[in-house]
């Protein structure tokens, strides 16, 4: 009972996934967004260690995953911040529902 | 692995270059050049292989690469187009912003996405191709900085993008949960009769995530606004080679890994299939500018790459090389076509077969080969694809569906022609069609005819 | 899932009394100063005193006035950069291993970096003064 099981990490990864895709789907802020996006990714990487350390504890593939997880998380950021900051100069506002040049 | 490199060197020199020089024309010559020089080290590499015949796939960076030939010859492939690509459009991509270096280098790092996907053996190696091909991409979709449009399409491509990112490594972690490994042949032990759970839900995250990626209908709602606001030659290239690529990785991961398991993920992907058949072809009708309707388009193709993945056979892997390449040659000549002209739509094509009787002809060639018209390559694309269908014989209502759209996807293709031929009109052109650019167009039109005649040529595997 | 919990260490509350402790006696100690500089200061409030501190300057204007947007291309370049250092953590540890290979590769990695770096001073992206 006192131990922390696979399931416990699991429980919180899973609790981390959906609340990042609840904030995706939910919150109109960009900067928001993106945070929603990092935390997808970092219950992701947790899923992975957690699957190496219980599972798999031999080989340290899971690790390695989330390294380039990390490090390509922050290239995405990158790239965000620059779409964030050129939308706000031409929009001057960074809420996703006043971009609608384009409606069908 | 040589192509590799070469396309790493090659984006860093166009980075370079561009610091070094501001000469537009001279960057854009030195792209072709280095694109030339990076199509030559694939035929390169495919030679090698074919004189390599009976020895196994070489495969590189800790098995998490094997190159076989048909990861070779897909390469080889695509950056043909790519190099077509950048013959055609070339000069357009000058045109769009003063980073002109920094889009080719961009595209040469795009270029080492695909390869990597095409030859990929292990999940993390399927993750940073798709990441190497997409990040590049939001970056292109929003290059013409001032413009509203250009900067909401890069938007959204990221949020889309990265979203989809999140859902397929989720899938990737599940499989990793159920099997240990990255490795994609070892998903084969996966058992069929009692499959994990975890396995199994691993699968759909990943048919979502790439569903996502190669604008798969529930999933594709990024696509239009993406593809319409993007500048007009990233389009081009996002919507062809871009799209070709996530589909052999797609293809490769389900036919090498999940093959046995078919009756577990047949029936998702045909339903995502048909919807993308149904959205793709019904929606694209109702389009006023051609370039939406393009956008739609592609949807409508990769409903028909998507047959390709649903019949488990080596017919399917014949077909998805002859419908990359086929709707790749096709496209990009039309847009090629689209960009000369001022206004994109319909009304803008009225009367363009007075004013430029070749460019006309060249379009009709392109629109017949997306239709699918008999003796043009889009013809023998969709033909091997539905015989791979038909071959796998589960999913024969889908086949029969697919020809129903295809049927209604010759209308929307064909209302261009008859605004170009029938209607009276001014097509107002950007700026002169030089000899360079019927060269060309005629060159890729010979080339969409000569798929459509031997689509043998193509499957030199 | 049964035999998916082999791999955890024996961690029962008791392994925990020395962080318990610790903790006790760290705040323990920041009360028992606090208080006493309390008691035994000499209480003097004087306006001077009550402003910020900064670095003996006259204070100017608002904090919270929006940075310029070069703050922020500095501070992402600073992230993409310190983020790819990661990659150093497992060949430092696996150094003797890899050998000459490996440092190949890290070599590699570095150059790769540093054309980038390069590519930054450039194009001027580090340039604070326009």
């Amino acid at each position: 009972m006192n131990e922390i099981s696979l399931n416990h990490y699991l429980f919180v990864s899973c609790a981390l996934f959906f609340i990042g895709v609840y904030g995706f789907l939910t919150r109109r802020n960009l900067i928001t967004m993106l945070m929603a996006i990092e935390l997808i990714l970092n219950s992701i990487n947790i899923n992975f260690i957690v699957f190496n350390k219980f599972l798999f504890p031999d080989k340290l593939d899971g690790l390695f995953f989330t390294i380039f997880i990390i490090t390509i998380a922050a290239a995405e950021a990158a790239v965000a911040i620059a779409i964030i900051i050129n939308l706000y100069r031409n929009y001057k506002t960074i809420d996703v529902e006043e971009t609608n040049t384009m409606k069908f | 692995m040589k192509a590799i490199i070469a396309a790493t060197i090659i984006g860093v020199i166009m980075m370079f270059a561009s610091i070094l020089s501001n000469n537009k024309s001279g960057i854009v010559s030195l792209a072709t050049v280095l694109f030339f020089f990076l199509f030559g080290i694939n035929i390169w590499e495919v030679y090698e292989s074919i004189n390599a015949t009976g020895v196994a796939a070489p495969a590189y960076l800790n098995n998490m690469m094997s190159l076989d030939s048909f990861a070779i010859w897909f390469s080889m492939l695509m950056s043909g187009c790519a190099l077509l690509y950048i013959l055609l459009l070339g000069k357009e991509i000058a045109k769009v912003g003063k980073h002109v270096g920094e889009y080719f280098a961009l595209i040469a790092f795009i270029m080492v996405g695909i390869y990597l996907l095409a030859g990929y053996s292990n999940m993390l190696m399927l993750f940073i191709g798709i990441e190497i091909l997409s990040i590049p991409q939001y970056i292109l979709a929003g290059s013409d900085k001032r413009n509203l449009k250009s900067t909401e399409a890069s938007l959204k491509y990221f949020l889309m993008g990265s979203f989809s990112t999140g859902i397929l490594l989720m899938g990737i972690a599940m499989l990793y949960g159920a099997t240990g490994s990255f490795d994609i042949i070892n998903f084969r032990m996966l058992q069929t009769d009692a499959l994990n759970p975890l396995a199994l839900s691993g699968i759909l995250f990943l048919i979502i995530g790439l569903g996502f990626k190669v604008s798969a209908a529930p999933m594709h709602m990024w696509t239009p606004d993406v593809y319409d606001g993007s500048p007009t030659p990233f389009t081009a290239f996002m919507s062809t080679i871009v799209k070709a690529g996530v589909f052999v990785a797609f293809l490769r991961l389900f036919h090498a890994s999940f093959g046995n398991l078919t009756n577990h993920w047949m029936m998702i992907v045909a339903v995502i299939t048909a919807t993308t058949l149904f959205i793709g072809n019904i929606t694209a009708v109702f389009q006023q500018s051609v370039k939406r309707m393009l956008a739609y388009s592609s949807i409508a193709q990769a409903g028909f790459m998507l047959f390709a993945i649903l019949s488990v056979n080596a017919t399917a892997w014949q077909g998805i090389v002859i419908y990359a390449v086929a709707y790749s040659v096709a496209t990009i000549g039309m847009f090629a076509v689209l960009i000369k002209l001022k206004d994109y739509t319909y009304d803008g094509f009225n009367g363009l077969a007075k004013k430029e009787p070749a460019l006309a002809f060249f379009t009709t060639i392109f629109l017949m080969s997306l239709a699918g018209i008999p003796l043009t390559g889009g013809f023998m694309a969709k033909y091997f694809v539905l015989l791979a269908a038909v071959q796998q014989g589960q999913v024969m209502w889908l086949v029969i569906f697919a020809l129903i759209m295809a049927a209604v996807s010759v209308y929307y293709y064909f209302k261009v022609i008859i605004a170009m031929y029938f209607k009276t009109g001014e097509a107002e052109l950007n700026h002169e069609v030089t000899g360079y650019d019927k060269l060309m167009l005629g060159i890729t039109c010979l080339l969409v005819i000569l798929i459509g005649l031997m689509p043998q040529l193509l499957l030199n595997l | 899932m049964n035999t998916l919990m082999l791999a955890v260490e024996q961690s029962t509350p008791i392994n925990y009394l020395p962080v318990v402790l610790q903790l006790l006696v760290a705040i323990g100690f920041v009360i028992f100063m606090v208080g006493v500089t309390h008691l035994l200061g000499p209480k003097r409030k004087t306006a001077d005193k009550l402003i910020n501190f900064e670095s003996g300057i006259p204070q100017v204007g608002n904090a919270r006035q929006p940075m310029a947007i070069k703050y922020f291309l500095v501070a992402i370049l600073f992230v993409l950069f310190d983020v790819e250092v990661i990659f150093f953590y497992p060949y430092a540890i696996n150094f003797k291993e890899l050998g000459t290979e490996g440092f190949m590769a890290v070599l590699m990695f570095v150059a790769f970096f540093l054309c980038g770096f390069i590519y930054i001073i450039k194009k001027g992206a580090l340039e604070w003064e326009e």
